[in-house]
């Protein structure tokens, strides 16, 4: 455990990336986001601080399975709860098919926003494992300046190919 | 002022080296080995290449990645020459030494009309005046990634010193194998002879660096095998898992957050502050004043554990600001000043005249029918993704700086101004940037930080803008007006062009801003003010095109494309109104005026088809067109929407260019990808309020951009091209706002000639 976590006075226990973790009382302030843990005191810059609004994205989590901003997330709010970041995203199994699929449809460019579109994308197809073009608008609210939303999108449905596709190997 | 002595007055700039420069020796543009820092198991070719002890080759990277593909074109130039796989290059960041300044992007400032740059066939004039600048670029060796130039700064020299390298290793392996270099093959970095004997270049390097190129010729287009081949970009893997450092993701031992308060009026200054009750928060531990730095407006700076920390801690100031002396700025105000501007000169013929031909004002006297319109842009924000940051850490007299910026030297000699250092005792690291669009051209974080850091005993601060702070102390793109007109004869031929159009001039603020020591006390004709407006394709015998340079106040800067980012609206849909007017298909009366320019009519032509033009579409559908040149790239675009609800939906947007050769086509395409949906944002929502000296656009719900879904498929198609090549960060930028009000008019009639169009439409 990072020293900064072995502190006197434990107050939060949560779960992030399947590794308990500890937060210290005296790393945090009162009523302190979820992004600034993650950046600041636990050093874990994959996510990233866009408005601070909850209305660009660019700091999507999941916390249980659900995409949330976690810069509007109160790390109070997370006693006991999983929290998955983008460095989670990769699974035993090696990269998520959507880091596959990002790269082959060349997605990113200055990159800033993806893990939050990433980890956003994710949980859609945690949800729902076809997902039309309108589950992916509805879904993908996510703020991008370099125009990556056409890659986003068909990067998001070849992820669902390849995860069906693996869905029915298992099966058989 | 006509041309000539506007050239000389921009030639001035550098005036001072003008007169030594001609006795200076001529610059190798490959640069010495000694300009690597030394590293074990690495061998320096020249100023550009290395070679590591496994063959991978190490480029020095003078340019900044900021999404626009630059780190792969650059790399891919030099896998080219010298046969290695793209995969086998490694990037470090170049140090500061002239060779690795701009060049193309200072061309790109010589105000000279497209006529005289038509590649081929330049006039005396240009050749002359781009020769100089190109020279005088690379004395002064500013490096600057931004205008579109970085593919075409590095075209020349890049491939030359990777062809040099290549060709020392391979005399190496001449030499040692006793065989002629020209029955040598390389393959992936492995030298070999059909009759046994092979090495990597790693085992080639060292004797490498002792010997003569020899003879060095770039390869033949016949043989490029990864120069227009699909290529995956080599800053993938750590942008899609979170790995990738920003400048706000740089964590050292010790770091502390600095958050800062601007005065909330636009050039506004502290008048007191009270920190009593912020310095009591807990994790806070320093409050620092911070004068107008770099052009930055006054601000106070918290220091605190966190950034969290420091932003609580920065609301609970209380604090009493000073509006600026010239009292608060007013857009309404300036953007009324703006039009009256516009319609004064062109009344009196006023303005800059930066184009004339003929005699315009006769021409429209005598006119058969005359078209006249006021157009007007508002001011833009940036708003990148990753909002202004720098890391700043100033100990024993040495600077080190971390931080995402589009100008390394410029926030080298900024750090060192503020610290009262040397420029050698100030290291930049640059890191990936979060988006640039020219916001990262200014140095105003990077003043901030270090002052900071002044006071931080040694310890590292990473200084942060929220995202109120970065949208409401921009430098903006600024607002303009625009009056045309045009003369059509009695045949119905149109004979006159005349622009008058009025709004700040940006460049000379920015060199105040950034190289103070290069600024005069009389501003420089800024020819960004009337790009794309005064330089234009089409064939008119009689133009005027002037410009009225206003000093509003308001910060103003680089906006991804610049001037050509309102020009093109103004003239393309202007262009668009006279083909009405003539009552003639607007592709049919563009590629009319277009005889002589071969290479915009292919561009249009090849949209128009792709597009479909002047098939039907289902009802409720319509297409509008635009053509533009911008950074030497022509760029045509169709774009096809409908109505819902009052707004606008665009389906499609079918964008043709010419770019030169194609280095990198994913990366030409996601640059088109990226200047539509940026202009599409633009166009429809963008604009930015000062009201009492304060901007009211505050964070992204104030600001909307465009969302995924309402993104429409976008298709890029290249005019194959010999000619080396041109820009692609921006010039797919100008060309969609004139584009989509011209759909628009086709839709609804209604002639939308002020920007942004979705309210105008509500």
């Amino acid at each position: 455990m990072p020293p900064h976590l072995a502190g006197a006075m434990p107050t939060m226990n949560l779960t992030i990336n399947d590794r308990n973790v500890t937060v210290d009382d005296a790393q945090t302030a009162p009523g302190m986001p979820l992004l600034w843990v993650l950046r600041d005191v636990l050093q874990m810059t994959g996510t990233k601080y866009g408005c601070g609004v909850a209305a660009c994205g660019a700091c999507t989590v999941h916390v249980d399975g659900a995409a949330v901003r976690s810069c509007v997330t109160p790390l109070s709010s997370l006693q006991g709860k999983a929290v998955r970041t983008i460095e989670g995203l990769v699974g035993a199994g090696g990269p998520h098919p959507l880091q596959w699929a990002w790269a082959e449809h060349q997605v990113p460019q200055c990159g800033y926003c993806q893990s939050g579109m990433l980890m956003a994308a994710a949980a859609l197809l945690e949800a729902n494992r076809d997902p039309s073009d309108a589950d992916i608008d509805a879904a993908m609210t996510n703020l991008c300046r370099c125009g990556s939303y056409p890659r986003v999108r068909v990067a998001i449905k070849a992820a669902a190919r390849q995860l069906t596709q693996r869905r029915r190997a298992v099966n058989r | 002022m006509k041309r000539r002595s506007l050239l000389l007055s921009g030639t001035a700039v550098g005036g001072a080296l003008l007169v030594g420069w001609s006795v200076l020796p001529p610059r190798s543009r490959l640069g010495q080995s000694a300009l690597w820092p030394p590293e074990p198991g690495e061998v320096a070719l020249n100023g550009w290449i290395k070679v590591a002890r496994d063959g991978v080759v190490v480029l020095a990277m003078n340019r900044s990645e900021m999404g626009q593909g630059v780190h792969t074109a650059l790399a891919m130039l030099v896998a080219e020459e010298l046969d290695v796989p793209l995969t086998r290059v490694r990037l470090q960041q170049a140090g500061h030494d002239a060779i690795f300044g701009s060049a193309e992007s200072f061309v790109g400032f010589l105000p000279f009309h497209a006529d005289d740059r038509e590649p081929g066939q330049e006039s005396l004039a240009f050749r002359g005046a781009r020769w100089m600048t190109l020279k005088l670029a690379r004395e002064l060796g500013i490096n600057v990634t931004g205008g579109s130039a970085s593919v075409a700064d590095a075209w020349g020299p890049l491939r030359l010193a990777a062809a040099t390298a290549r060709a020392r290793l391979l005399g190496v392996a001449s030499l040692r194998w006793k065989l002629p270099v020209a029955e040598l093959e390389v393959r992936d970095g492995i030298v070999s002879h059909p009759s046994g004997p092979r090495a990597h270049y790693g085992e080639l390097a060292e004797q490498a660096a002792l010997s003569p190129p020899g003879d060095v010729t770039l390869k033949a287009r016949s043989d490029w095998r990864v120069i227009g081949r699909p290529a995956q970009r080599v800053d993938l893997a750590d942008k899609c898992d979170g790995r990738a450092v920003y400048g706000l993701d740089v964590r050292l031992p010790g770091l502390v957050y600095a958050d800062v308060l601007h005065a909330p009026m636009l050039g506004g200054s502290l008048a007191t502050v009270d920190v009593n009750a912020a310095l009591r928060l807990p994790g806070v531990e320093r409050i620092v004043r911070l004068p107008p730095l770099a052009g930055a407006t006054a601000a106070i700076a918290v220091v605190g554990r966190t950034t969290w920390h420091a932003r609580e801690a920065s609301r609970a100031l209380s604090v009493q600001w000073r509006a600026p002396p010239a009292g608060p700025l007013d857009s309404k105000r300036i953007e009324a000043a703006l039009e009256a501007a516009a319609r004064n000169a062109a009344e009196r013929q006023g303005g800059f005249s930066f184009h004339s031909r003929g005699d315009s004002l006769a021409a429209l006297a005598g006119a058969a029918k005359r078209v006249e319109a006021l157009y007007r842009a508002p001011y833009l924000a940036h708003a990148t993704m990753e909002p202004m940051n720098c890391t700043a850490r100033v100990r024993d007299g040495k600077v080190q700086v971390w931080a995402p910026t589009q100008v390394p030297g410029l926030a080298r000699d900024a750090a060192a101004r503020v610290a009262g250092v040397e420029p050698d005792a100030v290291t930049v690291h640059v890191t990936p940037l979060g988006g640039g669009f020219g916001r990262r051209l200014e140095v105003d974080f990077v003043a901030q930080a270090v002052r900071v850091a002044l006071e931080t005993a040694g310890r590292p601060v990473q200084l942060s803008w929220s995202r109120e702070e970065d949208f409401t102390h921009d430098f903006y793109r600024p607002a303009g007006a625009a009056l045309l007109r045009a003369g059509f004869d009695a045949q119905g031929r149109l004979t006159a062009f005349e622009a008058h159009s009025a709004g700040d001039a940006l460049e000379p603020r920015w060199m105040e801003r950034v190289l103070p020591a290069l600024t005069g006390p009389v501003d420089a004709p800024d020819k960004t003010t009337v790009e794309g407006l005064y330089d234009l394709p089409y064939a008119i015998e009689h133009q005027r095109i002037a410009h009225v340079a206003t000093k509003s106040g308001v910060p103003v800067g680089n906006w991804r494309s610049v001037g050509h980012s309102h020009n093109a609206f103004f003239v393309e849909s202007f262009v668009d109104e006279l083909a009405r007017a003539a009552a003639v298909d607007p592709l049919k009366f563009r590629l009319d005026l277009l005889a002589a320019k071969p290479r915009h009519a292919a561009v249009l032509t090849l949209a128009a088809q792709k597009a479909g033009w002047g098939r039907p579409l289902p009802a409720g559908r319509a297409r509008g067109l635009a053509l533009h040149e911008s950074f030497g790239t022509i760029v045509a675009q169709v774009v096809e929407l409908s109505l819902a609800d009052k707004q606008p939906r665009v389906h499609r947007v079918v964008c043709a260019l010419d770019c030169g050769v194609v280095v990198h086509p994913q990366g030409v395409a996601q640059q088109v990808e990226s200047s539509v949906v940026f202009g599409l944002s633009a166009a429809l929502y963008g604009r930015i309020d000062i009201d009492g000296g304060v901007v009211k656009q505050k964070n992204f719900p104030d600001y909307p951009l465009l969302t995924l879904a309402q993104t429409p498929l976008i298709e890029t198609h290249t005019v194959p091209s010999d000619g080396p090549p041109t820009g692609m960060g921006e010039p797919a930028l100008p060309p969609v706002a004139p584009a989509l009000a011209n759909a628009l008019f086709v839709l609804t009639g209604r002639r939308l000639r002020e920007l942004p169009l979705a309210p105008l439409l509500a």
